[in-house]
């Protein structure tokens, strides 16, 4: 296995660049040019700049011999409520989150607690990419090259106290810039609030995000900061986190508070729990075709290394 | 003479404009189902490009609009019928309807190949499971009795009870709101937006029933009045 490691550039161009000239390379991924034209005046700020995990540099990823999903559908196909339930909403609508600044507050059970800037979290962390399956609890599933660090990395720098025991992170909550939440039929309620136990976040799988095919995150997948967690459903992977807390008791996440008989804390990938109006036992790899034959879904998504986390611990009933 | 028969249309004038309805009706009905078959076409000759990357959901989806938009348009028909007053609308109810249950019809048949993988078992445990789907199913049982019926050989042959029979379809239009609405997840858009629609299909037709009731009442209390007259006269 030959993993080549990128060299680490030790001053950002951000910091070198004149602010005009920065703030005139700021891009998006994966739009048209003509969306980027029509977007030039009112296109928000980016708290990374384009270009920033390649100037970063990360350590490659292991193919892990399943097709990586082609980025076109994986920024194209989204769920992130905040900008609409459609699947094309997301690409359509997070153009206008603005990401710069972007605060992170880390509070609760920790010695250090406050709230730090997203360039200075990141700061001298070494990246690296995972190549991951992402199975949404909808039944469809992708494989994505992620660039991020271990949750325990950040974690760390703050000092966990021994009373804490799960995590909580909180979504981006703007109503100005995600019309989703003004959306008066929603029955989901904002911010959007997700929630691990700390052993779980502690796991070396599980990763905060900043990048993904190589480049920063696009909007519509979480940029500039998210979780993923890829033994559990796609929704645990919150995303544009603005809030990390350390708690004691188990945090009420949103899914779970919306419809709690269909969506556990947990969220294991499970083929033997059901969603009460789908089978879990089987999924349609992205992009899939229209009479194709679906596959098989694992238990803990295929990362059996994540069982011994819930060893003596009955998965049925804490789905 | 001859300008009477020009003021108003002879027969074959008249038959021509029904026909000429009747083929703009039909055509105009059927450019989203073409639409559909189209993006079906694309897909399958280049997966990924037609329906997108998920394009079995997308199919049943898109299908399952259709079949509740086809479906309230059939009852619209009357009530428009009704409201604007032109009774011709009413022979165009037939072709709605059918078609609203030709893509419910298509709406199953895709749930059954592109998701269920054309699998009975996998049907019948989701129709015994999934109260969404048992709705679903029951709504489409419901109407074929009114899809065989449709023909007006049979209404004929039911007279009266044709009529009674199809206010089946009331059931069905619940039955896919319901549908609609166990599917929901996080917007309740779709179940406001027909549940107003079939809200306001139900006032139109309790506020007809009552007005007709009350010019019923109005001349049965006239005829009363004459009756009553008639025997002060006596």
């Amino acid at each position: 296995m030959l993993i080549k490691v990128r060299t680490r550039n030790e001053v950002k161009s951000s910091e070198i660049t004149p602010e005009a000239v920065y703030g005139s390379r700021r891009k998006f991924i994966g739009q048209s040019s003509a969306a980027v034209v029509v977007g030039a005046a009112a296109a928000p700020a980016l708290a990374l700049p384009t270009g920033w995990v390649e100037e970063q540099g990360f350590k490659e990823g292991e193919p892990i011999g399943e097709k990586i999903t082609p980025e076109e559908y994986a920024i194209r196909y989204n769920n992130f409520y905040e900008f609409g339930t459609g699947k094309d909403d997301p690409f359509r609508k997070a153009k206008q989150m603005t990401t710069d600044p972007w605060t992170i507050e880390i509070g609760g059970q920790v010695a250090k607690p406050g709230k730090v800037a997203i360039e200075d979290l990141l700061k001298g962390v070494g990246l690296e990419e995972r190549i991951y399956r992402l199975r949404c609890v909808e039944a469809w599933s992708m494989v994505i090259p992620w660039i991020g660090v271990p949750i325990k990395a950040i974690l760390d720098k703050y000092e966990p106290l021994g009373s804490a025991k799960y995590v909580k992170f909180t979504t981006l909550y703007r109503p100005s810039e995600m019309p989703g939440i003004r959306s008066v039929f929603s029955s989901v309620e904002f911010p959007y609030v997700e929630g691990l136990r700390l052993d779980e976040a502690y796991h070396p799988l599980a990763i905060f995000a900043v990048g993904m095919y190589g480049k920063i995150l696009p909007n519509q997948n979480g940029a500039p900061f998210r979780l993923v967690v890829p033994w559990k459903y796609g929704f645990k992977s919150i995303k544009s986190i603005v809030k990390i807390e350390l708690t004691e008791r188990q945090p009420r996440t949103t899914w779970n508070r919306s419809a709690p008989h269909e969506y556990g804390f947990y969220a294991n990938v499970n083929p033997k729990v059901n969603h009460p109006r789908w089978s879990q036992a089987k999924e349609r790899r992205l992009p899939a075709t229209l009479f194709g034959s679906k596959i098989d879904t694992l238990m803990f998504n295929g990362y059996d290394e994540v069982a011994s986390l819930y060893e003596g611990m009955n998965l049925k009933r804490k789905y | 003479m001859a300008t009477q028969e020009s003021a108003r249309p002879g027969p074959r004038f008249a038959w021509l404009a029904t026909r000429t309805a009747k083929w703009s009706v039909g055509i105009l009905i059927a450019i989203p189902f073409l639409l559909i078959l189209n993006d079906v076409r694309i897909e399958l000759v280049s997966p990924g490009t037609g329906l997108g990357p998920d394009p079995g959901e997308e199919l049943v989806e898109r299908l399952g609009d259709w079949s509740i938009r086809f479906l309230y348009l059939t009852l619209l028909v009357s009530s428009a019928a009704r409201l604007l007053k032109i009774p011709v609308l009413v022979q165009h109810r037939r072709t709605v309807g059918l078609w609203a249950f030709f893509y419910i019809v298509l709406h199953l048949a895709a749930y059954f190949s592109a998701l269920a993988g054309f699998d009975f078992n996998v049907l019948l445990a989701d129709f015994e499971k999934r109260p969404y789907i048992t709705f679903g199913i029951c709504g489409l049982a419901l109407l074929i009795p009114l899809a065989i019926t449709s023909t007006r050989g049979w209404q004929r042959r039911l007279k009266a009870n044709w009529k009674r029979l199809h206010r089946i379809v009331y059931i069905a239009a619940i039955l896919a709101l319901v549908h609609l609405w166990m599917q929901e997840k996080a917007s309740y858009f779709d179940t406001f937006l027909y549940g107003s629609i079939l809200g306001l299909l139900f006032v139109e037709r309790i506020v007809d029933a009552l007005m007709k009731m009350r010019r019923r009442s109005v001349r049965a209390a006239r005829e009363s009045k004459t009756d009553s007259r008639q025997g002060e006269t006596e």
